[in-house]
């Protein structure tokens, strides 16, 4: 009975910034339990080779090249997803970047800088949200939507637009979690820290990580996979009763942050100061 | 590492669970759920009342799929009581890969006419208990190279209500034991993660059906019904999975959006 509820046979899904990544790796464990996926992207080969990957695993899949930045590319991503599997039941909101280095100093980041980051993570994820909702509810009601935003967005961060942006789409999930429960769509948000996107291709790649998991309180960094079981639990009847929410996926990150990650007080009470 | 696949992530067989509080609604959606996926479930029950009449059916619901079960009666009042029993289960069942605390005792009262007593039980039975499990099993997961332990708590241990200031305070004290003790054992490979419900069909203790506010409550929660342990499992199921060892140190709440609207 509760196994059953991480099934997703026939369900169509969009899953955007699906090239590569963590997008990449919840597009392939959405399939894994039986969804019907389009990936969509900008780069085409990029999508194509998930796709290719998806289907020589046994499953269903086609590619959708999208600019999510722009609202009339993610108004045509969820009506290929219609004309493909007749409807649409889960849009994962992927995709995002950094977009750049912010300058050193604030105050000489430009507006084509902050609008640019924004366009690209905060802009999209409310394209997506508005397109696959009003087709959801087009359809007679019902469905799923999932946001991915940033661990950089709950604390302090000197690129300030990309954070910002991506505080905005856990804002985004919040409200509109409330403007979408009558129509029983539930609207939720992935927040993944430091996670690596593929596989290290060089030893010297896979030190690079190592020195950097020391920083994290679990001593690693996280891999795409690890988001493959989450989307599948967010997407799926299993998250039926929840919405509004952020998962942090970060290897205890948030949960501490006073101090470095091997300071750990020694004091015991009635001990002679 | 490597990769998990959805499937074998929520496959638990070969896993040991103990579940602490499994006689109430949420802590046997959770063990059934945990049997169903392919774990041994150890039952610790709080009381040896009709607890343990309950647990036993629950045991043999369990045996009858196939899985090792047994019950044991655990007072969560006393850490060594929790560290022998622990022991004990470790021994009988093939160790502790997953602990489970979903003890609770709600008390609703101003703060002028709680007793001393009254907020000692709510704190042994809210805190104390979920403190004893998580040091009891994190010694036996240490043995084995890793574990998962589950909190399932309440959405008022973070929301400011009346008449729940002893309660509440408990739940936040046990919510931020998530937070040290994913500090604590990250380098162990031990996660812990919490669960809060919100305003739940089986919580009459709060939730007194004769009582219109108490409808009111329920409300407000976006999909205008209260939750099940149902509702619960899936989440309970995916946080002790293979793949989730990135996730620590977090509360996810199973409340119907309750805590995230104005």
């Amino acid at each position: 009975m509760t196994l059953e509820a991480f099934r997703m046979d026939g369900k169509a899904v969009v899953v955007t910034g699906s090239g590569r990544g963590l997008g990449k790796a919840m597009a392939k464990a959405l399939a894994a339990v039986g969804a019907n996926l389009v990936c969509a992207a900008r780069t085409p080969e990029q999508i194509e080779a998930t796709v290719a990957e998806i289907r020589a695993d046994g499953g269903t899949a086609i590619a959708v090249p999208t600019d999510v930045s722009k609202s009339a590319d993610v108004d045509a991503l969820v009506a290929a997803c219609v004309a493909e599997y007749g409807r649409i039941d889960v849009m994962i909101a992927n995709a995002g970047g950094g977009g750049g280095q912010a300058p050193p100093e604030f105050f000489d980041a430009t507006d084509e800088y902050f609008e640019g980051v924004l366009g690209t993570n905060l802009k999209s994820a409310f394209y997506s949200d508005r397109a696959a909702s009003r087709q959801m509810v087009a359809q007679g009601g019902g469905g799923v939507i999932v946001n991915v935003a940033s661990g950089t967005a709950l604390r302090g961060n000197q690129q300030f637009a990309y954070p910002t942006a991506k505080g905005g789409v856990i804002s985004l999930t919040k409200s509109v979690s409330t403007m979408l429960a009558k129509h029983d769509i539930r609207v939720n948000c992935i927040v993944p820290g430091y996670v690596s996107q593929r596989p290290a291709d060089s030893e010297q790649e896979a030190e690079v990580r190592r020195n950097r998991g020391i920083r994290v309180p679990v001593r690693r960094l996280g891999e795409w996979w690890e988001l493959g079981p989450l989307a599948v639990f967010l997407a799926s009847d299993a998250s039926r009763y929840v919405t509004g929410e952020m998962f942090i996926i970060d290897g205890a990150g948030l949960a501490g942050g006073l101090a470095p990650v091997s300071f750990a007080p020694q004091h015991e009470i009635g001990a002679a100061s | 590492m490597s990769p998990v696949t959805p499937p074998e992530h929520f496959d638990l067989a070969g896993k040991k669970a103990m579940v602490v509080g499994a006689e109430t609604p949420v802590g046997a959606a959770i063990a059934r759920a945990y049997a169903e996926a392919g774990a041994d479930v150890a039952l610790a029950v709080l009381h040896a009342d009709d607890s343990v009449m309950r647990a036993k059916r629950l045991q043999q619901e369990i045996e009858a799929a196939g899985r090792k079960s047994a019950v044991y009666v655990m007072d969560v009042a006393l850490g060594r009581n929790v560290q022998v029993t622990t022991r004990q289960i470790a021994k009988e069942i093939g160790g502790v890969d997953i602990a489970v605390c979903a003890s609770d005792l709600f008390l609703g009262k101003p703060i002028a006419k709680t007793s001393d007593s009254e907020l000692q039980q709510v704190m042994t039975y809210n805190f104390n208990a979920y403190y004893f499990v998580a040091r009891s099993a994190s010694e036996e997961m240490k043995r084995s190279g890793g574990g998962r332990i589950l909190f399932v708590t309440h959405v008022l241990g973070e929301r400011g209500l009346s008449n729940t200031s002893a309660y509440g305070a408990a739940h936040a004290a046990t919510q931020n034991l998530v937070r040290s003790l994913s500090q604590e054992f990250g380098p162990q490979n031990i996660t812990i993660n919490g669960i809060a419900t919100g305003w739940m069909d089986w919580m009459t203790d709060r939730l007194d059906e004769s009582d219109d506010d108490a409808g009111r409550a329920v409300r407000f929660t976006l999909p205008r019904r209260a939750g099940t342990a149902e509702d619960v499992a899936p989440l309970a199921l995916y946080l002790v999975g293979s793949g989730v060892g990135y996730v620590s140190g977090q509360i996810f709440h199973v409340d119907g959006g309750l805590t995230q609207h104005l």
